[in-house]
Parts: structure tokens; sequence; C-alpha cells
């Protein structure tokens, strides 16, 4: 019994000294005076990082949009109030879906990609001959694709967000027959500026944070062999959605839970 | 003032985790010679470059890098005596997004404040030297094993090194190739007034163009010594790797129970 509590307590203050290094390096990488070539270098990431991603972005808030408006529709007639199905459509989306989907399919699609290549840079030697020329490869390499994704995440849930509900108007409106007016009235009226799309943003500019820190993290402390960086990109995947997830869980009780 | 010993390693212990890669380690590399640093694979050749470019801090002891200590370094320091010294990496480590020109190019933008023409003409010169002139313009993925060496080579010796270390030249290259590298590293040491060090496992070749040989096992120098009085020696440790036996003081087999005693489904 002691011992088991002994086990707990050193795997549970292991972690913490992992989550120590980790913000420790993100610090150094992003501490520091940008030089002109900074900035290209992170157009570059935006373009790998975020317009690389766009098309998964679009097509799954497409069909979730879709989905939600065929859903919402159905259950709505059973009351006679399907006219409600924009609100429905446009809430659930940017309170909660857009985010939450967006960045799970983000870490899938941008995280693991970070991780590899920055793991595969370590592999080859490329960082250690980086530092060889004087170069920190936490500035170069690190921070340029830690910056992208922090700015491309909340864009593509905008972009979600719209495609949803573009989605949800195909088939409530277009197909189900709902009257366009009140699908978009509806919308207008339900939805707050303040509580709910700049809530929605705040959990997207989180779950950005909690997907590019891990991604870079694991990236640049893998095992530099073939299993290390298949094991890292793993734990991205893995360690990034449990964190979205459960930080949505505390947003959203932070942000909407007082409020019913 | 040229100092005699361009390297100086002085009771240098290095573990990982648990397990120390040296211990006790103490050698000296001259300058402008080729030194030749040999031992099995595992045996910690990577570990030792890593060490003397400060990449790595010994847990023990002293690593004295052009007469500094590189540890007490800050990084300033040690960025300026990195200056000093080029690295060919044992994978070449070119950068895979920058063309064969852009990687040569690379230390020279990075360090030194030259005109366009000044860093094309350098840049070329360097390409010339390894005789890939023609192949400025490929990017790391078009390049065959050897050439990728070679254009690590020309980037290695961008910025006039005084010292390079080369980790495992010959490691992977077909007869050929490895006779190209050879003359080349031959060649620029005389050329450049370079100092060289070469850690590797391929006995002929490195010790063809060496100088001095440094045989690395169980974590320290067994022996230091010309390659002709290697070829000639006869200690039993020294023997089993010069002339490559499978078995001899350093095993063969991995430890484990006689054969006999393993083998199922026969007689008792
Ligand atoms: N980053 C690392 N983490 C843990 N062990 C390592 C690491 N790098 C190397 N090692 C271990 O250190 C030993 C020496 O490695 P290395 O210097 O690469 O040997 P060599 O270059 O002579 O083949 C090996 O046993 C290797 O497994
Ligand atoms: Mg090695």
């Amino acid at each position: 019994m002691i011992n088991l509590i002994a086990d707990l307590g050193s795997g549970l203050l292991g972690k913490l000294v992992r989550i120590g290094q980790a913000l420790l390096m993100l610090l150094q990488a992003t501490i520091v005076r940008p030089k002109a070539s900074s900035f290209s270098r992170l157009i570059q990431q935006l373009y790998v990082v975020g317009v690389q991603s766009l098309i998964i972005i679009l097509v799954s808030a497409l069909f979730i949009g879709m989905v939600l408006g065929l859903q919402g529709y159905t259950l709505l007639a059973a009351y006679g109030t399907e006219q409600a199905v924009g609100q429905m459509v446009a809430l659930t989306l940017v309170r909660e879906l857009s985010p939450v989907v967006a960045a799970l399919l983000f870490a899938g699609r941008a995280g693991s990609a970070l991780t590899a290549e920055i793991g595969l840079m370590k592999a080859t030697e490329q960082l250690a001959s980086l530092e060889m020329f004087g170069v920190d490869p936490l500035h170069r390499i690190v921070a340029p694709r830690f910056w992208a994704g922090i700015i491309s995440l909340p864009l593509l849930v905008a972009i979600f967000s719209l495609v949803g509900i573009y989605g949800g108007h195909l088939v409530a409106v277009d197909w189900l027959g709902v009257y366009s007016g009140s699908y978009w009235g509806n919308m207008q009226q339900a939805v707050d500026f303040n509580g709910d799309v700049l809530n929605g943003m705040v959990k997207a500019l989180v779950f950005a944070f909690l997907i590019s820190w891990t991604a870079v993290y694991q990236g640049y402390t893998c095992v530099p062999t073939s299993q290390g960086i298949s094991a890292a990109t793993t734990r991205t995947v893995v360690y990034s959605s449990l964190a979205i997830l459960g930080f949505d869980f505390i947003l959203t009780a932070l942000m909407f839970g007082g409020t019913v | 003032m040229a100092i005699d010993d361009i390297i100086n390693i002085q009771n240098v212990s290095f573990y990982r985790d648990d397990r120390a890669i040296f211990k006790n380690l103490n050698c000296a590399i001259s300058t402008g010679k080729i030194t030749a640093i040999m031992g099995p694979s595992g045996s910690g050749k990577t570990t030792l470059l890593r060490l003397i470019g400060g990449q790595l801090n010994p847990h023990e002891g002293q690593i004295r890098l052009f007469d500094q200590d590189i540890a007490a370094l800050n990084r300033k320091q040690l960025n300026q005596i990195r200056a000093r010294m080029g690295v060919l990496f044992q994978s070449g480590a070119l950068f895979t997004d920058l063309s064969v020109f852009e990687n040569v190019a690379f230390p020279l933008r990075e360090h030194m404040h030259l005109s366009a023409d000044e860093l094309y003409n350098k840049v070329l010169l360097k390409l010339e030297a390894v005789g890939l002139r023609g192949a400025r313009d490929l990017m790391p993925s078009q390049l065959s094993g050897g050439m990728a060496r070679r254009v690590a080579l020309a980037r290695a010796v961008a910025m006039e090194p005084e010292l390079i270390l080369y980790d495992e030249p010959f490691a992977g290259q077909d007869p050929i190739a490895m006779a190209v590298l050879q003359r080349l590293i031959k060649d620029l040491n005389s050329a450049m007034n370079l100092t060289s060090v070469l850690v590797s496992h391929d006995i002929a070749e490195a010790c063809a163009i060496a100088d001095q040989v440094i045989l690395l096992g169980e974590g320290r120098v067994l022996v230091q010594d010309t390659p002709a009085a290697l070829q000639a020696s006869n200690d039993p440790a020294v023997k089993q790797f010069i002339h490559g036996e499978a078995d001899g003081v350093i095993p063969f087999h991995f430890a484990a129970p006689a054969l006999q005693q393993e083998l199922r489904g026969g007689s008792e």
C-alpha cells in the first residue's frame, strides 16, 4: 500500500517535472526578439500547418453541419418548432462542435505531422547541425511551427462554423423546406457575439496552444529512432486529444455553466 | 600561437542513465594531424564528438578545445568556438528543405556578411572542391549517399574551420565513393591546414589516411599509436579489432548459457 502510494507519487512527480521541462522549452523558444527572416518562416509554416489542413476542415464541417440540420429538424419537428433549426445548428457549432472537432482533426492532421517532422530532423541530425552552426533550433525550427499552430486553429474553427452553418442550411432549408428567413433570423436572434462566438474562439485558442505545445515538445524530445518518432507521433495525437476534451469540459463549465 | 593539442580530453566520464559510456577517458589530439578514433558500434564514438562539440557536457572531467574548457563557456563564446570547427555528421544532416547551394551557403549566411557575389563565388568554390559544382540546384533528396556526404563536407568546410570532425564518413559508402572521400579528407587536411578527427569502424580506410589512431573500448582508450605500430601490435584486443577477427578478447557471443543446455529435444 505504502509502495503503491510512493509509486503513484513518483509517477505524478515525474509527470510534473516533464510538464515543467516542456514549459521551459516553450519559453526558450518563444521569448526572443523576432528577426525579419522569422516572419517569412512563419508564413511558410502557416501554409504547411494551416492551409494544408483546410480541405479536411471544409469537408468535415460541411458534413457535420448537414447532420446537425437533419437531426435538429427531426427533433424539433416533433414539437412543431422546426423553424428554430438554424439557431440550434449555429449554437451547437459555435459553442461546442467547431472548436472541439476542428481541434481534434487539427491534432491528427497537423500536430502529428509537426511531431514527425521535428523528430525526423532530430534523427537525421539536422537539429544538432543547426546548433553547431550557432543557430538555436528552438528559435529556428520550433518557434515558427508553434506560432503557426496558434494562429491557424482559431481561423480554421471560424471557417468550420461558417461552413457548418451552410451545411445545415443545405439540409434544413434547401432539402427539408424550412423557411430561409427563419433559419437566419432565429440564428441572428439567438447567437450572442460575446457569449457564444467569442467564447468559442477562446476555446479554439486554448486548444491551439495545447496541440502546438504538445506537438513541438514531443518532436523535440523524441528518441531519435524510427520507433521513437512513431511513439512520439502517437503521443501527440493521444495527449492533445485528451487535453482538448478535458479542457473543453472545464471551459464549458466556466463559460456556460452558470447561465442556464 | 599554435597549441600542440587542439583537443585535450582529461579524465572524462559520461553516463547515459546509469550506464557509463566513458569512464576516465584521457586522450589528446595533435594540431594539424588526421586522427582516427576507432571502436565498435555503440562504443560511444558519436557521443564523443557531441562532447567535443559542446552539445553534451561530461559528468566528470574536462574537455579542452583550443585550450579552453568548453563546459565553462557561455553561449556566445561556445558559438565563437563552434565557428572555428566543422562537423560532418554521420547522416550528413543536410537541411532537407534547402538546395545543395543553399545548404553550403547556410553557415556563411549565418556568420558572415558577404555580398551576393562573394557568397556565390565562395559556395561555388567549395562545391568545386568536392566535385559537385554541377549539382548546386539539386535538393538533398535527389543526391546519392556519397554525393550527400560530399555536399555535407563542402558545408562543413565553408567557414574555413581549423578543426573538422567526421562521424563515420565511410559508413554505407560504395568503394568508389569511399576512395573519393578518403582523398578529399586527406587533401582538405593539407590544403586548408586543418586538424581532422574522424571516428570510424572502417579500419582499413581510416588507417590508410590517419596519422594517429585511438582505439576505444570499454569506455576508455585501449591504445593510441600510429597505424603502422597498431598493425604490428601483439595486444590481443588490438589484434582482434585491427584484423577483424570475429571472436577474441571482445566476444562475438552475447553472454548466454552453453548451447547444449539450450537446444531442445536432445538426449539428456
Ligand atoms: N539520446 C540517447 N539516449 C540514450 N542513449 C543513447 C542516446 N544516444 C546514444 N545512446 C547510447 O549511447 C551508446 C553510444 O552511442 P553512440 O555514441 O551513438 O555510439 P557509436 O557512435 O560508437 O555507434 C549507445 O549504446 C547508445 O544506445
Ligand atoms: Mg555513431
